[in-house]
């Protein structure tokens, strides 16, 4: 009988091999994470962490190499054989069901039997009550998941794991959706576990957590693992250098000029419902200037995407006015909006920024078809409008096949780059952009950064909204806190901390 | 004088009730089911035979139970094993039955449209003796057929179903949330098409009580888009198995009103189409009650 | 060079395999029955495509097939479910024909074109109010659709044995059209009528249009991804409007040639599904204007040779209805081979 507390290796890899066509996305990878330990593994996107989860999960299997379990080289016949040995994972999207109540969720497909064959309720509340104690943490197990908030849905993922006997948890970038405070709640609960003597997996890129709480990190970088360390003889700088690959600077911009003149783009006492009819933005007062770049700092669901919406004139405005260059914009449609200078990157881009099953063309001529430049008397140019995309796509450096290529064979990187393309092509006077770096890699990000940073500097305004409070930091020359749809405060940049920001997020004073 | 219109429109409210309920489960499931009227067709049509061949209104019932499940199972696999879209299925599956129904009638029976055999064993209607001469209350509940017992029945044991089983909760997460079912290691396909096959098997009983409940033989056109009303009940039941009961009932209370206003001179088709008006004014009302919230997609 | 050859291998293989398994399936079902299968299908095809007079009536039955085919496929690749053009070729037949008697005194140069206009205005109103309640409400139009199919077959009914019965004419029918709006044969003795030419005609505008003109170029975006549209600035509802009563004016007009065209009067029974009939077309077609042709071609072979083969075998028409059914459901099936994705993708 395994005594699991004392191997060297309760879960690990060894020299895996995974490829898909070309691309290599783990390079004889190793990774031995011991028992009753918090293991971190750090790296960019395309690193190959995802590809590696995958296989300790048992979703997918090695060309080469195998999963390590307890010493013993085991082959995982899919995520069910993984769960039945005890290895859990929370991914980023959340496996929910949004009509049932948190207690439902957490008992789906192991619920209690009681007298009858129906489900014990009181069986499965006890149960609930009994990790909740566990985990330190109170949710409201009536809620529907629909209408609970983000971390408590995170947090009953965890404990859905624990629910159904997992003994090692991976958990996929979990505090990219919370707050500084509740990360910090986040990390308690890590920690309680693992005095339980379960071990934890835990991928991120957020260099403080990891230093943090980490007990080993590993270094991915290009499908490779380039370190493997321990907290006590690393620091950040390091850590970053590993995953890039050569010295990253952390500040390095120069603050923008003081903004002047009347605002372009004003909200007076504006409130926004969503899609569901809940008001979730408002009341608020926002102004944004020509040449600075505004950075909403919020926890997602707090009204964010109310406003970005509003800005783009897809929004559900409730009260309030909206204007834009002097005129008021309250009741514009989409087309008014965006005519009228107003540019947008989606924070969703397959389903917003761009239609996936059209060509690279059409992604990027789509709203201007009509234009003078682009139809004759209801019939289009063909010609001019494959000019017109060839130039704007290589001012911004698309990597792409032919023009009637699907979009959707473009990577990341270079699919947010058409978006771009698309919008700046129409010379718009403000940019509304949310998340512009998701799902893209390093390289792509620095290229968006500063195609953003040089669209300030030529006089437009950024409004900008991000999870990623780095890019928040970096780009941003003003920086306003949102909570619970309300402004909490504002920041210069000359002005701003990590910590700072995190206390705006949370509808805190910034002092 | 009530109580006649009032025992009708009980009766004409049970295939649209036994229908809506299977409508109902299959939705909750995450499948719409436009093929509901090719289901009840075809239980009309097996009930009137295998009870004419038997004798027995019972094993004619189980006969349309049969068939409407299988035919269910069908539509079901090919929805989701071959990912065709759901609602061109069930109009397929429409064209198709009532094709083949029509192809048997004259292949096999030699009959063009209607189908009139010999010794039909009719559902017994269950009078209830003190209860029946009670003004109105006798109308409802005497006289009836088991099967509208049965499908009145069903809706507080949908309700319980979908909330206190272990089925129910799982049939209620593969709706909304398909790769989450997955994700905890069942199979939400399997799910979806044994509600499928649900919802087939009470098609199949609502047509079966049309041909060997009421009227006593088969007819081509004897489900009169029944299957589609049922659809309407189930969409302004929104899920929950009471509304949807209620919109049954309403239907049902059209269906006697149309067959008595006919009787009294009343153009025949105009009183035909008020049901589908009904359904258009009720979605429009909910469309209009809607409007706070604008997502729509609600298949 | 095969490169380029395997996908088109894999598109034309998923097109012809809901064929495929309708020509199986029917095979199942003939022989079931007492039938030889093998001996049906090869008469079906003599009957068919055996000579220019039944090559004729192929043609002469797929003309209604060709408009209610476009009149779905124009819907469904912008996003809208419509299903109700079997109820739009109803009201489009009976107003039509009753425009083609009653103005009998006309000349027929402008009788047939007001006519026909009147056939695909009306059509066009019908679909207004699912339109608006999709574009306004997001009330989900398959059903509003549906359900108007039924009503307007009653609706005419009515109209036909009720007040514009015409006295001496038959039940259920309304006077038959002055000779002048008929609309003159291409092929005599054969049925085939200047509605087939009209009628591949639009087809054929229908694919360009869609490629080069802007509003083909929006509708298509529309259906691709609404959302994405509308954050682009393309009206969404008014789009969803447009093409519905596109739509519902093909339709419409379908019915128009129809009565002008074949029947030469209205009465009940019009059709026996053309309506939903054009919404296989569609899907098998996948919306463009070849598929749309060849689909149409195909069921109207089938059709045609259904109903004269009822006179030299015993196997009742039904065999067609239940091989297009089975067409329907296999044309949205993912069988495989790559398929483009589905109307409602």
């Amino acid at each position: 009988m395994i005594d699991r507390a004392r191997v060297a290796t309760r879960l690990g890899a060894r020299k895996v091999t995974r490829k898909f066509g070309p691309v290599v996305a783990n390079d004889r990878v190793d990774l031995t994470v011991a028992p009753g330990t918090i293991h971190a593994i750090v790296g960019g996107n395309g690193a190959g962490k995802s590809t590696l989860m995958r296989i300790l999960q048992g979703v997918d299997s090695p060309d080469e190499g195998g999963v390590v379990l307890d010493d013993v080289p085991v082959r995982l016949a899919g995520p069910a054989d993984a769960f039945a040995r005890g290895i859990g994972m929370v991914h980023q999207e959340f496996m929910l069901a949004p009509n049932l109540t948190l207690l439902e969720n957490l008992i789906l497909a192991r619920e209690p039997i009681g007298a009858g064959g129906l489900i014990d309720w009181r069986a499965a509340q006890a149960q609930a009550d009994r990790l909740a104690a566990l985990a330190g943490v109170a949710l409201d197990w009536r809620l529907k998941v629909a209408d609970a908030p983000v971390h408590q849905r995170q947090i009953l993922e965890i404990l859905r794991l624990l629910y159904r006997g997992a003994d090692v948890l991976i958990l996929d970038e979990p505090t990219a959706v919370l707050a500084p405070a509740q990360v910090a709640e986040l990390i308690g609960l890590m920690r309680r576990l693992k005095s339980e003597g379960r071990t934890i997996l835990f991928i991120s890129h957020k260099l403080d957590e990891v230093m943090n709480v980490a007990d080993a990190i590993t270094v991915m970088r290009a499908g490779r693992v380039v370190a493997t360390t321990i907290p006590a003889q690393t620091n950040k700088a390091q850590l970053a250098q590993w995953m890039v690959g050569e010295p990253v600077d952390f500040r390095n911009r120069a603050p923008a000029p003081r903004p002047h003149g009347d605002p372009l783009f004003s909200t007076r006492r504006l409130v926004a419902r969503d899609g569901r009819g809940l008001r979730r933005l408002g009341p608020i007062d926002l102004e944004l200037f020509p040449g600075e770049v505004v950075g909403i700092a919020g926890v997602a669901g707090n009204g964010q995407d109310e406003l970005v919406a509003c800005a783009a004139g897809l929004g559900s405005i409730v009260e309030g006015a909206l204007s834009f260059a002097g005129a008021d914009f309250t009741r514009a449609t989409a087309a008014r909006f965006r005519a009228a200078g107003i540019g947008y990157l989606s924070a969703d881009r397959a389903e917003e920024g761009l239609c996936l099953a059209a060509s690279v063309c059409d992604n990027f001529v789509a709203g201007r078809e009509q234009d003078a430049a682009f139809s004759r008397a209801g019939l289009l140019r063909r010609r001019a409008i494959n000019l017109g995309a060839e130039r704007a796509l290589e001012k911004l450096s698309v990597r792409y096949g032919r023009l009637t290529d699907a979009i959707r064979s473009l990577s990341g990187g270079n699919q947010q780059r058409v978006v771009i393309a698309r919008e700046l092509e129409r010379r718009p006077k403000l940019l509304v952009a949310a998340q512009p770096t998701r799902g893209v890699d390093i390289a792509g990000i620095a290229f968006i950064h500063a195609q953003i940073a040089t669209f300030r500097d030529s006089g437009g305004a950024v409004l900008l909204v991000s999870e990623e409070l780095d890019e928040i930091l970096e780009l941003s020359d003003r920086i306003v806190g949102l909570y619970r749809g309300q402004i909490t405060g504002q920041l210069l940049r000359s002005e701003a901390s990590v910590e700072k920001v995190g206390r705006l997020m949370l509808g805190q004073k910034a002092a | 004088m009530i109580d006649p219109f009032i025992h009708a429109a009980l009766l004409m409210t049970t295939p649209i009730l036994l229908a809506a309920i299977g409508g109902l489960v299959n939705r909750v499931g995450g499948l719409v089911n436009i093929g509901l009227e090719s289901m009840m067709l075809a239980g009309a049509l097996v009930a009137v035979a295998v009870s004419a061949a038997t004798g027995s209104a019972l094993v004619a019932l189980a006969a349309a139970v049969l068939v409407g499940a299988l035919i269910g199972l069908a539509m079901s696999l090919v929805v989701t094993r071959l990912q065709a879209n759901e609602i061109i299925v069930g109009l397929g599956f429409g064209v198709a039955v009532a094709g083949l129904v029509r192809f048997i009638l004259k292949s096999a029976y030699g009959v063009s449209g209607t189908f009139n055999p010999p010794g039909v064993a009719m559902l017994p209607r269950l009078a209830i003796p003190y209860l029946s001469d009670i003004p109105v209350l006798g109308a409802i509940v005497s006289g009836q057929d088991g099967l509208t017992w049965f499908a009145w029945a069903m809706v507080p044991a949908t309700a319980f179903f979908l909330q206190r089983t272990r089925a129910g909760l799982r049939l209620r997460a593969t709706g909304a949330a398909e790769a989450t079912v997955r994700a905890v290691g069942l199979s939400p396909l399997n799910i979806r098409d044994a509600s499928t096959a649900f919802a087939g098997a009470m098609a199949g009983l609502a047509g079966a009580h049309l041909s060997i409940g009421v009227v006593g033989l088969f007819n081509e056109g004897i489900i009169g888009g029944r299957g589609f009303i049922a659809l309407a009940a189930f969409y302004f039941g929104r899920n929950a198995p009471w509304r949807t009961a209620l919109g049954a009932l309403l239907f049902g209370l059209f269906d006697a009103a149309q067959i008595r206003l006919q009787g009294h001179g009343a153009p025949a088709e105009l009183v035909q189409m008020l049901p589908y008006v009904i359904v258009i004014v009720v979605l429009t009302g909910l469309g209009l009650a809607d409007r706070g919230r604008p997502s729509r997609r609600s298949l | 060079m095969g490169a380029a050859i395997l996908p088109i291998f894999s598109r034309a293989a998923g097109v012809a395999a809901p064929f495929v398994l309708a020509v199986a399936i029917g095979a199942i079902v003939l022989a079931a029955t007492g039938h030889e299968p093998l001996g049906v299908y090869q008469l079906m095809a003599s009957e068919a495509f055996g000579g220019e007079r039944r090559i004729a009536a192929t043609l002469t039955a797929a003309t209604p097939l060709l408009l209610t085919g476009l009149a779905a496929a124009v819907a469904f690749r912008s996003g809208i479910f419509n299903v109700g053009a079997e109820g739009c070729f109803y009201l489009g037949g009976m107003v039509a024909a009753l425009l083609g008697f009653a103005l009998a005194e006309w000349p027929p140069i402008l009788v047939v074109p007001v006519a026909l206009a009147g056939a695909a205005i009306v059509g066009g109103l019908w679909l207004i109010g699912p339109g608006i309640l999709r574009a306004r409400l997001g009330v989900d139009e398959v059903v509003t659709t549906l359900m108007l199919n039924f009503i307007a077959i009653d609706l005419t009914s009515w109209l036909v044995n009720g007040p514009l019965l015409v006295r001496g004419s038959a039940n259920s029918a309304t006077a038959p059209i002055a000779a002048g709006a008929e609309l003159p044969r291409l092929l005599p003795p054969t049925t085939l009528h200047l509605g087939f030419v009209i009628s591949l005609a639009l087809v054929v505008l229908y694919g360009f249009w869609s490629r080069l003109a802007v509003a083909g170029f929006r509708s298509r975006l529309v259906g691709l991804n609404a959302r994405f549209s509308r954050a682009v600035g393309i009206d969404v509802p008014a789009t969803f409007l447009r093409m519905m009563v596109l739509s519902g004016l093909i339709g419409g007009l379908a019915g128009g040639i129809h009565a002008l065209g074949l029947v030469h009067r209205f009465v009940a029974g019009f059709s026996p599904g053309y309506g939903f009939t054009g919404i296989a077309i569609a899907l098998l077609g996948r919306n463009s204007a070849i598929g749309i042709f060849l689909a149409a071609i195909v069921f109207g072979a089938l059709s045609s040779a259904g109903a004269t083969m009822q006179l030299f075998s015993d196997v009742p028409i039904e065999i067609v209805g239940i091989m297009q059914g089975v067409v329907m459901i296999f044309a949205v099936a993912k069988l495989g081979f790559g398929q483009a994705r589905a109307a409602r993708a």
